[in-house]
C-alpha cells in the first residue's frame, strides 16, 4: 500500500535563506513521516552521505527534500538519493517559492508545511522508472551541396563523421560556384569566386568520410528511436563516372545545343555536358530531355562510359541526424511584368551579370549587351520581390542584393570606367565593414538615387526607367542601355519539397524554420535535423558557413552526448490500439507515426503531454510515471493543511511557467501566501476533473499559465475556456478559474497577476 | 481561382453607366442573356456612394449604411450575388462588405440608426455576404463563361488594334479577388481573345490610372490630365483602334477628353473606347444603338467600326 511507504523529509536551512524565515523546528513537529532531519546545505558534497546514510538506516522508500526550487538541485538530489530510484525523491519549493516571497514567518512556515506535505503526498504516488538513453546512429545526411552543405559536410567528417551529401543537381558547388567574383568588406576588392570555392571542393572529395551523391533526392523518410530511414532516388546520369576521364570528346560530336542553365541561359550546352570546368563528380553528364539518341557519344567515347540504359536507382540511407541545406532560387521574373524582364534582352538580373562578368561565363568576362556592345549606362533596381508589399511580393528584405549591387557596380567601374553606373536602392543597408565598401563605392562614381522604380520601358534603343527620387520629391525618368534586377532570394523548390518529406515547420515565407530564432538558430522543430544556409533565411556566403559549422557542431554534440530523455511519455497499448491514426493527427509535437503497421511514438519528440490519451477511443494510450494520481495526491497533500479561513488557491505550471514563479523570488518580489505553485510536466495534463476536484475540496481559485509559445497554448487555451463553462453548471463560479500567459522574463507580470487573482478570489469569497 | 456563379445575380446599376454611358447596361443585358446569365435588375437600388465618397461627401457610415441597404434588397429578391458594371461600386461595395461583417462597432450603429429610423427590416447580420463570394465585377462573370463566349461570335474584329485598360478599383483594391492578374492585369484581354482577337498585351503605362481621381479632374486637372496624356500618347504610338474599359470613369475620362487632350499635346487620337461589355455585344452582332449605344459616345464609334464582317463559321 502506498499509504505504508516510509517516507524521509530532508530540511534544508540553505544557510539562513529559509530558515531565518521559515520556523523548521515547527516543520519538524508538523509532519508525521518516517524520518524527518533538518541541514545547513544539503547541496554540499555532505548531503550525499547524510541523505544515503538515512536511507539505510530508515529503510526510506521515498525521500523528499524541501530547500531550492528543482529548476536549481533536482539532479543533485537525484544524484544523492542513490541506491533509491532518481524518480522516487521529490522536492519541496520552499525557498524560491516560500520563504523569499513571503516576509510573515508564521504564515510562511504553515505554508512551508503545506508544501512539504503536498511533496510527501506525491512522491508516494511515484514509481521507479528509468530515464530513456537514446544513442542515435553518428552517420549524418547532409541534403544539398551548396557551399552551406559542403562546409557542414566538411567539418563532421574531420571530426571522424561518416556523412553523405545528397545533391539534386549533377554537381556540388551550388550557386557560389557560378557566383563570378566574390568580395570581403575589409579587403575592399573583388576576388575570384572559384578559386575560393575549388579548395573546399578538393578538400571534400578526398576526405573519406564524405561520399557525395549527385542528380539525388530523398523522397521518403520515415524515424524510428532516433535513425531516419531515407529513401533517396538517384537519377541516371548516363555516363559511368569511374569510367569518364571528363576529356569532352563525347560534347564535340554531340549536335543538339541547349540554353546552358549554367550560365543562367545565356550560352548554349550539348546534351551531354559537364556543367562547368570544376564541377564534381569530375564527369560528363547526359540531359536526356534534349538527347536525340543518335548514339554519336556512344561511339566516340573510348573509354566505353557511356551508358544509354541506366534507371533510376532507389536506395536506403540510415543516418542519426540530418541538415538540411536546400538554399535558395531567385524570384520570378514574370512575377513584375513592369520592369521588362521577360520582353527584353538587356533587362538581366544580378545573378546574370555575375555570369557576363564572370570570365568563365559567356562572354568571357566581357560586358556586353546582347548586341555585343559594351553598354554606356547600367541602372540596377534593388528590392526586386525584397520588402515588397504586393501581391506576389516578400515582405522581408534578402540581405544580400545591397552589397551584390555594390560588387558588381564597382566590378563594372574598374574594368569600364567610362560606363556609368546608377544603383537605384529602397534603402543602402551595408552594416559593419560593408558600410566602408559602401564607400569605396561612391568614391568609385557609382551613383544612387534613391527611389524604387515603377517601370521599364524601352524607347527606341534605350530604356527609359521611370521612378520618384524621393529625396528630392521628384519624378525622374533614366535613360539607360541595360538595367539589372537585384531579384529576392526565396526559398528554392528543393527546400520546399525537403520540409514537406521530412515533416519539418517552415516560416510562413517557405524557409525551414529554426525551433528558436535567438538561441537555437540551426536547430528546427524536429529533433536530429538541422539547417543551415539559404534554406533557413537570406544571407550571404560567410553566414552560410557559419552557420553549417554551427550546424555540424550540434550534430557532433548530438553524437557524443546521446540524449537522456525523461521517461513520463506516452505509451501504447498495442493489444487495444486499432492504428486508427487519430493520436497521429492530434500530437502538436509530431511524435507519433506509423511504423510496421504499428503506431509508434518518438521518445525523443514525445513531451507527455497527454493530448493522445484524452482523443484515444480506445484507450489504448498511456504515460509512464502516475501523472494523474501525482496532480491529485498533490492537490490533496496542498488542501489536507488547509486551516479555518484561509483562502488557497492553486496555480498550474510548466517548466517556463514555474521558472518564471521562482524568478520572483530570485528577485525578493512577493505575492501572497494564498498561492500554491505545483510542477506539472506539461500544462495540458491539469484535466478539467482535477480542477473540479480541487474547488469541491477546499480550493477558492485555480490559475493555469501557459507560455504562448508552447505548441499546446491555443489548446489548453480553449480548454479552460470550456471548463469555465462545465464548472458554471455544476453551480461553482466561473471566475474562480482563470487562465493566464506566462513568460520566463516577464516574471513581474506574473507576481502581479498572481496578486490581482487573489484579490480577485477575496472578493469573491467576502461576496458569499 | 474563385468561386464566380451565373445565377442569382443582381445586376449592380451604376450611376455612370446610366447617366453616361446606358450602352453599358444595355450591351451587358444582351451578353449576359446570350450567355445563359441568370440576372434581374432593381428599382430600388440605389447608387452606391461611390463618386461622393471619394469626394469626401459621404463618410464611411452612410456609404455602409446605403450598403447594407442594397444588400438587403439582394437577399430580399434572393439574388445575393451582387455584380457591378463600374469597378467604383465593385471596390465601394466588397468594402462595405468587409467593414459589416468585421467591424462590430460600425454594424451595430448602422443597425441602430435603421431601428431608431423605423427601418428596422434593413438591418445587416454579421456574414450575411462574403465580400469574395459575393461582390463581383461584371468581367468575373464574362471570365468564368469564357469558354462559351466563341460560340456566340458573329462579327470578326480580329483586323483592329486593341488595348485594354483595367481600371485601379478592380485591380488594385481588393488584390486578393481580382482575376486574371495585379501586376500584368489581363482579363480583359483574354475576355477579347475569346471573342476571336488578339490585343497588344503589354504597352507602356498598361498599368496606370486613367488620371480620373474622382475629383482630381477638377481640382487639380493638370495632374489629372498628364496622366491620361500618356496613357494616350502610349497607345497613339502603338496605333491602337479600340480600347477596351471596365470602369465607367476611365471610360469618361478617355471618351469625353480625347479631343481636348489631343489639343494639349498637339497630336491627333484616333481610338475609340467601348466597355468590355459593349466590345462582347458587338461581336456578338448587338446592334450599334440599341445594344451599343453608340450615340452617348464622344469619340465616334463609326469612326472605326465600320462594315463589320462575320466571322466563317
Amino acid at each position: 500500500m502506498r499509504d505504508d511507504l516510509k517516507v524521509g523529509v530532508f530540511l534544508c536551512e540553505c544557510g539562513g535563506n529559509i530558515a531565518d524565515v521559515i520556523d523548521l523546528d515547527e516543520v519538524r513537529d508538523s509532519l508525521d513521516v518516517e524520518f524527518i532531519g533538518q541541514f545547513e546545505n544539503l547541496c554540499s558534497l555532505n548531503g550525499r552521505k547524510i541523505i544515503r546514510d538515512a536511507i539505510f538506516d530508515h529503510n526510506l522508500d521515498r525521500v523528499v527534500v524541501a530547500a531550492c526550487s528543482p529548476i536549481s538541485h533536482e539532479k543533485t538530489f537525484q544524484d544523492y538519493v542513490k541506491p533509491l530510484n532518481p524518480y522516487l525523491m521529490d522536492m519541496a519549493n520552499i525557498r524560491e517559492q516560500c520563504s523569499w516571497v513571503h516576509d510573515d514567518s508564521e504564515r510562511a512556515t504553515h505554508k512551508a508545511i503545506t508544501l512539504i506535505n503536498a511533496s510527501i503526498e506525491k512522491v508516494k504516488q511515484s514509481d521507479a522508472v528509468d530515464p530513456i538513453y537514446c544513442q542515435t546512429p553518428d552517420e549524418v545526411a547532409v541534403i544539398g551541396g551548396g557551399i552551406a552543405g559542403m562546409n557542414a559536410a566538411l567539418s563532421l567528417a574531420k571530426q571522424g563523421t561518416k556523412v553523405t551529401i545528397i545533391e539534386q543537381s549533377p554537381s556540388i558547388g551550388g550557386h557560389m560556384a557560378k557566383i563570378g567574383k566574390v568580395f570581403s568588406p575589409v579587403k575592399i576588392a573583388e576576388e575570384c569566386g572559384m578559386c575560393l570555392l575549388n579548395p573546399i571542393l578538393n578538400e571534400l572529395v578526398w576526405n573519406e568520410n564524405i561520399e557525395v551523391l549527385t542528380n539525388a533526392k530523398v523522397i521518403e523518410s520515415e524515424r524510428r528511436a532516433g535513425t531516419y530511414n531515407l529513401i533517396v532516388e538517384q537519377s541516371p546520369r548516363y555516363v559511368d563516372t569511374e569510367k569518364c576521364i571528363a576529356c569532352g570528346k563525347c560534347a564535340e560530336v554531340c549536335e543538339v545545343e541547349v540554353p546552358n542553365d549554367w550560365n543562367d541561359n545565356l550560352s548554349m550546352r550539348k546534351a551531354i555536358y559537364r556543367p562547368f570546368g570544376q564541377s564534381y563528380p569530375e564527369s560528363y553528364v547526359i540531359d536526356m530531355d534534349n538527347c536525340s539518341k543518335c548514339g554519336d557519344c556512344f561511339r566516340t567515347c573510348n573509354m566505353r562510359a557511356i551508358k544509354l540504359r541506366q534507371k533510376p536507382e532507389k536506395s536506403l540511407l540510415q543516418v542519426g541526424s540530418i541538415i538540411v541545406a536546400t538554399g535558395h532560387k531567385l524570384f520570378d521574373m514574370e512575377k513584375r511584368p513592369e520592369y521588362g524582364y521577360t520582353r527584353y534582352a538587356d533587362v538581366i538580373t544580378q545573378s546574370e551579370l555575375g555570369r557576363i562578368t564572370g570570365v568563365n561565363g559567356p562572354t568571357k568576362g566581357k560586358l556586353l549587351k546582347s548586341n555585343g556592345e559594351v553598354p554606356k549606362r547600367v541602372v540596377m533596381i534593388q528590392c526586386v520581390g525584397s520588402r515588397d508589399e504586393k501581391p506576389d511580393g516578400h515582405r522581408y528584405c534578402s540581405k544580400i542584393c545591397c552589397t551584390v549591387a555594390l560588387k558588381n557596380a564597382n566590378i563594372i567601374k574598374h574594368k569600364y570606367p567610362d560606363t556609368d553606373v546608377l544603383i537605384c536602392y529602397t534603402d543602402v543597408r551595408t552594416p559593419g565593414m560593408f558600410e566602408k565598401y559602401y564607400k569605396h563605392t561612391q568614391e568609385n562614381e557609382v551613383r544612387f538615387l534613391r527611389g524604387r522604380p515603377g517601370e521599364v520601358v524601352k524607347k527606341g534603343d534605350n530604356f527609359i526607367v521611370r521612378t520618384e527620387d524621393t529625396i528630392k520629391g521628384e519624378f525622374v525618368e533614366i535613360e539607360a542601355d541595360m538595367v539589372v534586377l537585384s531579384t529576392a532570394m526565396e526559398p528554392s523548390m528543393g527546400t520546399r519539397e525537403i520540409a514537406e518529406t521530412l515533416n519539418i515547420g517552415t516560416t510562413e515565407d517557405g524557409f525551414i524554420k529554426e525551433s528558436h530564432p535567438k538561441i537555437k538558430p540551426v536547430a528546427t522543430d524536429v529533433q536530429g535535423i538541422y539547417v543551415c544556409g539559404t534554406a533557413q533565411d537570406p544571407k550571404d556566403i560567410t553566414d552560410s558557413i557559419m552557420q553549417a559549422t554551427a550546424a555540424a557542431a550540434k550534430v557532433s554534440e548530438y553524437n557524443y552526448g546521446g540524449v537522456e530523455i525523461e521517461p513520463f511519455i506516452a505509451e501504447i497499448d498495442k493489444e487495444k490500439c486499432t492504428v486508427c491514426g487519430e493520436c497521429i493527427s492530434r500530437c502538436k509535437y509530431k511524435s507519433m507515426s506509423i511504423q510496421d503497421d504499428e503506431i509508434y511514438i518518438d521518445p525523443m519528440s514525445c513531451t507527455g503531454c497527454g493530448k493522445c490519451l484524452v482523443d484515444c477511443k480506445q484507450r489504448a494510450i498511456t504515460v509512464n510515471g502516475n501523472v494523474d494520481e501525482k496532480i491529485v495526491a498533490t492537490i490533496n497533500g496542498v488542501l489536507s493543511k488547509k486551516r479555518e479561513g484561509e483562502r488557497m488557491i492553486l496555480v498550474f505550471l510548466d517548466n517556463i511557467g514555474y521558472t518564471a514563479a521562482d524568478n520572483i523570488g530570485v528577485n525578493r518580489l512577493s505575492y501572497p501566501e494564498s498561492i500554491h505553485i505545483i510542477k506539472v510536466i506539461s500544462v495540458n495534463r491539469v484535466r478539467p476533473r482535477h480542477i473540479r476536484y480541487a474547488l469541491e475540496n477546499g480550493a477558492d481559485g485555480i490559475f493555469i499559465g501557459e507560455f504562448p509559445g508552447d505548441l499546446m497554448y491555443d489548446e489548453v487555451e480553449r480548454k479552460i475556456g470550456m471548463v469555465k463553462e462545465c464548472i458554471a453548471e455544476m453551480g461553482h463560479n466561473p471566475e474562480r478559474v482563470t487562465f493566464s500567459k506566462v513568460y520566463i522574463p516577464y516574471f513581474t507580470g506574473l507576481a502581479r497577476k498572481l496578486t490581482d487573482f487573489d484579490n480577485k478570489i477575496l472578493e469573491l469569497n467576502e461576496a458569499k | 481561382m474563385k468561386e464566380i456563379p451565373d445565377k442569382n445575380i443582381l445586376l449592380f446599376r451604376s450611376c455612370l453607366v446610366s447617366v453616361e454611358y446606358p450602352g453599358v447596361e444595355a450591351s451587358t443585358k444582351f451578353v449576359f442573356d446570350k450567355l445563359g446569365v441568370d440576372y434581374a435588375i432593381s428599382e430600388k437600388q440605389t447608387c452606391c456612394t461611390g463618386l461622393g465618397h471619394y469626394s469626401d461627401v459621404f463618410d464611411q457610415l452612410s456609404t455602409s449604411a446605403i450598403g447594407a441597404r442594397n444588400f438587403r434588397i439582394a437577399k430580399d429578391l434572393d439574388r445575393p450575388n451582387l455584380v457591378m458594371m463600374c469597378a467604383t461600386c465593385y471596390a465601394i461595395n466588397k468594402k462595405s462588405v468587409k467593414l459589416l461583417n468585421n467591424k462590430d462597432e460600425l454594424r451595430e450603429k448602422i443597425n441602430n440608426l435603421f431601428d431608431e429610423n423605423g427601418l428596422g427590416h434593413l438591418k445587416y447580420e454579421k456574414d450575411e455576404l462574403k465580400p469574395t463570394e459575393n461582390i463581383f465585377h461584371v468581367v468575373d462573370i464574362l471570365y468564368n463563361k469564357i469558354d462559351e463566349i466563341p460560340d456566340k461570335i458573329k462579327y470578326d474584329l480580329s483586323d483592329y488594334t486593341i488595348a485594354t485598360h483595367h481600371g485601379c478599383h478592380y485591380c488594385k483594391v481588393h488584390y486578393e479577388d481580382t482575376v486574371g492578374g495585379v501586376r500584368d492585369p489581363h482579363i480583359l484581354d483574354d475576355i477579347i481573345g475569346a471573342c476571336g482577337c488578339e490585343t497588344i498585351g503589354w504597352y507602356d503605362h498598361k498599368r496606370a490610372t486613367c488620371g480620373t481621381g474622382f475629383r482630381q479632374r477638377y481640382s487639380n486637372p493638370e495632374l489629372s490630365f498628364s496622366a491620361t496624356a500618356d496613357k494616350m500618347n502610349a497607345i497613339c504610338d502603338e496605333d491602337v483602334d479600340i480600347m477596351v474599359h471596365l470602369c465607367p470613369n476611365c471610360h469618361i475620362q478617355f471618351d469625353r477628353y480625347q479631343h481636348l487632350i489631343a489639343d494639349r499635346e498637339k497630336r491627333k487620337f484616333r481610338a475609340i473606347h467601348l466597355n468590355i461589355a459593349q466590345f462582347v455585344a458587338l461581336a456578338m452582332g448587338g446592334d450599334l444603338d440599341k445594344v451599343i449605344g453608340a450615340k452617348a459616345h464622344t469619340v465616334p464609334i463609326d469612326s472605326v467600326i465600320k462594315d463589320l464582317k462575320e466571322v466563317e463559321k
